[in-house]
């Protein structure tokens, strides 16, 4: 195993054996299955596009309070040296910390999925957003990962890392709103940084390469000055 | 083993280091003195490849610490004052951990952590969660993990301090034991200690190495301490 196989298994044992990790999950699972059940309900439309944008919140709202101790944590216990003075590159040690995180994330998405295997038994829903919904939802986590890792990288403060990435999430989702004060080309910029515009086309089921871009760009970015903080000494 | 040519280190423009040249031989223990802001442990650190020198050059046996840090890295064991550990995890998981984060294969990891269990003497808490560990226990912990790879350098910053008088002398013994296999450089601001445990001794004063003696050629260090600071 490589020392990046070895940090992501430390990483992985380290969020799952966190009672942050259940409750964070305990959390979005019960809101999603009580708003399900309820569009469900009352509606009785086979739709889950209601669905993603609470998810989309409640990401929002509860990726940073997972990530707030990836790098905060290390650094008030000072075992961030640790891995610092191992041999292994400081972006394995930002990779295995964005994996665990993920993999966590995505978990509580497939478990989600249930709602979509209801809908697919008892209904007949259009797939394509609903697989749309889910891509959104992956690439909206990476986002969101890579800037709290970024923001728990600045400080061993775990409360201002999870506040600084909220800020920032929030931000970008609103993002948009200042295109109405901005002459061009600055109106298409921000809206064109706004996190809910790139989602809301996902969700209607129409995959783009721009949209996946910006998550991607974003994320590569956040990770990629996540590293630089990591290995300033 | 160690050669340290010019270092200088700044934290924010604030001089922690100033033109220090110091080389410590193969199996040599050097111990590390000087009140507290003198810059013992920014020495330490940046042999440890946790700092890098704003001007001047650190070789670890024979490699640039900035220009192949990771082979550096690999012939280094490290024990920071602070213990760093994690306490969710058992003794042993902790230990395999840092094995083969050090690139250690599996059978090699297991080979080495029933050395190090034996040498720093784990074997009553193995299987313990380190956060119910004394901090006896947690100081040889933190110890092992710095063996585990066996490293031709140790770096040991303040390794008795918080210690009851056994385990004192404990550390002093395993740190007399390992001089020779390993080169050896700790810190502290106990005298008695580095008098004990040290073949050399550096004098740090506001980040200016004010001398390097042979403890052997020294026969009062207190008096030396004390005319260079």
């Amino acid at each position: 195993m490589s020392a990046l196989g070895v940090l992501l298994r430390k990483e992985l044992h380290a969020t799952f054996t966190s009672p942050i990790a259940y409750a964070v999950g305990t959390v979005f699972l019960l809101i999603t299955g009580y708003t399900f059940s309820l569009t469900l309900f009352l509606t009785k439309v086979a739709n889950l596009t209601y669905m993603f944008h609470q998810m989309y919140v409640l990401l929002v709202l509860l990726v940073p309070v997972l990530t707030m101790r990836a790098f905060a944590e290390e650094r008030r216990a000072d075992t961030l040296e640790l891995l610092l003075t191992a041999p292994v590159r400081e972006v394995w040690i930002v990779l295995a910390k964005f994996g665990a995180t993920l993999t966590l994330v995505v978990g509580l998405l497939a478990l989600s999925g249930s709602y979509a295997m209801v809908l697919g038994l008892y209904g007949e829903p259009d797939w394509a957003p609903v697989y749309g919904g889910y891509v959104a939802l992956v690439l909206l986590a990476c986002l969101l990962i890579a800037l709290g890792m970024l923001t728990s990288s600045l400080t061993d403060n775990q409360v201002v890392a999870a506040t600084m990435a909220l800020g920032i999430s929030l931000m970008l989702w609103f993002a948009d709103a200042a295109a109405y004060l901005l002459p061009a080309p600055g109106d298409l910029l921000v809206v064109n940084l706004s996190l809910i515009g790139h989602f809301t086309t996902c969700v209607s089921g129409s995959l783009f390469l721009s949209d996946a871009g910006y998550y991607v760009t974003l994320a590569s970015l956040a990770l990629f000055l996540t590293t630089r903080v990591v290995a300033t000494r | 083993m160690i050669a340290i040519e010019h270092v200088t280190k700044l934290y924010n423009q604030t001089p922690a280091l100033r033109d220090v040249t110091l080389h410590v031989e193969r199996g040599e223990v050097l111990g590390v003195l000087g009140p507290n802001g003198s810059g013992k442990t920014t020495l330490l650190r940046l042999l440890a490849g946790a700092l890098s020198p704003t001007v001047g050059q650190l070789m670890v046996a024979g490699y640039d610490t900035m220009r192949q840090p990771m082979e550096a890295r690999r012939r280094v064991g490290y024990v920071p004052e602070a213990l760093p550990l994690y306490p969710h995890m058992r003794v042993c998981e902790f230990l395999t951990f840092m094995g083969r984060l050090r690139g250690l294969s599996p059978r090699v990891t297991a080979t080495a952590l029933a050395r190090v269990s034996k040498q720093v003497r784990l074997q009553e808490v193995w299987t313990a969660p380190i956060r119910t560990l004394s901090r006896g226990y947690r100081q040889r912990v933190a110890i092992a993990q710095a063996l585990v790879h066996a490293p031709d350098i140790l770096i040991l910053d303040e390794p008795t301090n918080g210690l009851d008088p056994r385990q004192i002398m404990e550390t002093r013994h395993l740190i007399r034991s390992l001089a020779g296999a390993c080169t050896i450089v700790m810190s502290s601001h106990i005298l008695s200690e580095v008098e004990r445990t040290a073949d050399r001794v550096a004098i740090l004063l506001r980040g200016h190495l004010l001398g390097v003696r042979a403890l052997a050629d020294t026969p009062d260090l207190e008096a030396l301490f004390l005319s260079l600071t």
